[in-house]
């Protein structure tokens, strides 16, 4: 259902920047600089890339949206990491 | 059509058909893009994608589509015919000279001729009659039978198509493989997760598409994408444009105190469906009907106690489970709805007679259980009920809301000023196997402990991160997958608790016959 997507974005002015970082934030999680790790169903995939079209200048910014499979899947498995460990996001419900 | 679709189509909107309802002013021949048209006399409405003029005066309609061209003799399918007929109605009515139209398919980059006439017209025409007549109903139309269609529908999950078809032919139903052969609810587990705000003083608002709770040491955030609906407990404050944002996105938020009680909740305009309101209170008003839902209620939470008892008491005595049998029975033939209280009465006092018999281990020796008691409890078991069941009635009220309900007017439980007794009602049922279960999970796993309670000279209460856990238990539980055990297949408990608030309001309507009740074997 849910499919899980590398987002990284290379943008060139610090106003758009956080445009498509805010954007983003409602997304996906914020993995490293430029890097998002989104789980996204068909609509929001949609949804958000309509977002972000808005967000960037086409002729100077790009993000990358890389497919690394279903959310419950190769998306969960498919991330290692060197230096500081890569944990997870758990799927819960949020208890403040 | 899949909402993803119109999304996607909405942005080549953007991109490509920039210039809304302009026509350029030199000479023909002249093109104008997304072009509105609407008539009264057709009763009709349009915007149509690009609209060609040519030199002598008359003009085409053109769709983009997305897919491929179709291998049909006619250039596409009907559905597809009937958009370019209305189009062409509409033009004619405005004055334009319209006989021909074309589709252009992206997905083969084909411009296709579809040919106008009059039985395509009149096709048309007699569509618009149809669905003008449809809407005039005041009943919803019966869910399709077995059709392919219903596959891959976003609204599958409110309009639960095999479901009710399956409980109408119930009568008539040989317990043969029926079951199996209904499809698997797409949206099995719903994704979305609520929050809870439980420290006092917390301040809720909203950057960009997330909540962000501040609390007094860290700042939590929320994906408002993901979250299902948000509960806040005692002390919490939340901003308008929060609260504002919530509502748009259809998300419920419900105010309790910070012990758990339940308050009320606030909710977007939504689109709830009157009819279903109506035929709810025109049930309530009929003894009869409200006769034949408490019974189904009070069988079922008796049949579901027993259930408890049988399958985690090791040593149950066989006269208790012989009584709540009879109790069960007599609860379905009972002709008052006052001796179905006296029942229920009956059959509490005995399954909480025999509850500490399900505790296991450090558990047992710690606690013990003197019956039901409250406000305040008198124990930590009571404790821990008191706030598993409060979880659940809210758990409920969301979900009635959601199906279109009034949570306020029940059937078994009488109106009273902001009792949620409609979601007590059906809250009878899942009591055992939702609450009690999740409170048995908890104290025999060692989730909460001895020294999780505040003895006070009245009663017990739960310490904040005792409630924090019990809580956490109690979305877990929501979140087991079970076999639903009427229709056979796997849901989640949260995803339960949804079908049978819409089954309910397909009782009301009448579609199905009597009221599905939920008893796990």
């Amino acid at each position: 259902m849910r499919q899980a997507f590398i987002v990284t974005y290379d943008v060139r002015d610090p106003k758009r920047l956080r445009r498509v970082y805010r954007v983003l934030r409602g997304y996906g999680r914020h993995l490293q600089l430029s890097v998002f790790q989104c789980e996204l169903d068909a609509r929001e995939r949609v949804e958000l890339m309509a977002k972000l079209r808005k967000a960037v200048h086409h002729d100077e910014d790009q993000v990358l949206f890389v497919d690394i499979g279903p959310a419950d899947g190769r998306g969960a498995t498919s991330i290692e990491s060197i230096g500081v460990a890569y944990v997870p996001e758990e799927r819960r419900a949020i208890i403040v | 059509m899949v909402l993803a679709d119109e999304s996607e189509l909405r942005s080549t909107d953007e991109r490509g058909l920039a210039d809304e309802g302009s026509v350029s002013e030199g000479p023909r021949p002249y093109v104008a893009r997304s072009l509105w048209l609407s008539s009264e006399a057709l009763g009709l409405t349009a915007k149509i994608d690009v609209v060609e003029g040519s030199e002598d005066g008359s003009v085409i309609p053109i769709e983009y589509k997305r897919g491929k061209a179709p291998e049909v003799p006619e250039g596409a399918y009907l559905p597809e015919r009937a958009q370019l007929g209305a189009q062409v109605l509409l033009l004619r009515e405005h004055g334009y000279i319209c006989n021909a139209a074309d589709i252009y398919f992206a997905g083969s980059k084909k411009r296709i001729s579809i040919g106008i006439d009059d039985t395509l017209l009149t096709t048309v025409r007699d569509a618009v009659r149809r669905v003008r007549v449809l809407c005039s109903r005041t009943e919803l139309p019966p869910p399709l039978e077995d059709s392919p269609k219903c596959d891959g529908c976003s609204l599958i999950g409110i309009c639960l198509p095999d479901e009710t078809n399956l409980l109408r032919k119930e009568r008539s139903r040989a317990d043969d493989a029926a079951p199996s052969a209904l499809r698997r609810l797409h949206p099995a587990r719903d994704d979305r997760l609520p929050l809870y705000v439980t420290e006092p003083g917390a301040r809720i608002g909203v950057d960009g598409s997330e909540l962000v709770v501040r609390g007094k040491e860290q700042t939590t955030r929320a994906r408002l994408p993901n979250t299902s609906h948000v509960s806040l407990f005692g002390n919490v404050q939340i901003s308008t444009q929060a609260l504002r944002r919530l509502m748009e996105q259809g998300i419920s938020v419900t105010f309790l105190s910070s012990g758990g009680w339940f308050y009320g909740r606030a909710e977007g305009i939504g689109s709830n469906n009157v009819d279903l309101r109506m035929a709810q209170h025109r049930a309530a008003a009929d003894p009869a009907t409200c006769l034949q839902l408490a019974r189904a209620f009070v069988e079922a939470k008796i049949r579901n106690s027993r259930t408890m008892l049988r399958r985690n008491h090791d040593g149950i005595a066989q006269s208790v489970l012989f009584e709540l049998e009879q109790l069960a029975r007599k609860a379905a033939e009972s002709e008052r709805i006052e001796s179905l209280l006296g029942l229920e009465g009956t059959a509490a006092r005995v399954y909480f007679g025999a509850f500490s018999g399900m505790l296991r281990g450090e558990a047992a020796r710690t606690f013990d259980l003197d019956g039901r008691n409250r406000r305040p409890p008198k124990d930590p078991v009571n404790a821990l009920l008191s706030l598993a069941y409060a979880t659940l009635a809210r758990e409920l009220t969301v979900a009635l809301g959601n199906a279109g309900l009034d949570p306020l007017l029940g059937f078994y439980h009488r109106p009273r000023f902001g009792r949620p007794a409609l979601a007590l009602d059906m809250m009878e049922e899942l009591r055992p196997v939702i609450a009690d279960s999740v409170v048995l999970t908890a104290l025999n796993t060692g989730v909460v402990g001895e020294s999780d309670f505040l003895r006070h000279p009245v009663g017990v209460s739960l310490t904040p991160a005792a409630r924090k856990r019990l809580l956490l238990a109690h979305e877990r539980r929501m979140d087991q997958i079970v076999t639903h055990p009427v229709f056979g297949y796997q849901v989640s408990w949260r995803r339960m608790l949804e079908v049978q608030a819409r089954l309910l309001g397909r009782f009301l309507l009448g579609e199905i016959p009597t009221y599905p009740q939920l008893r796990p074997r």
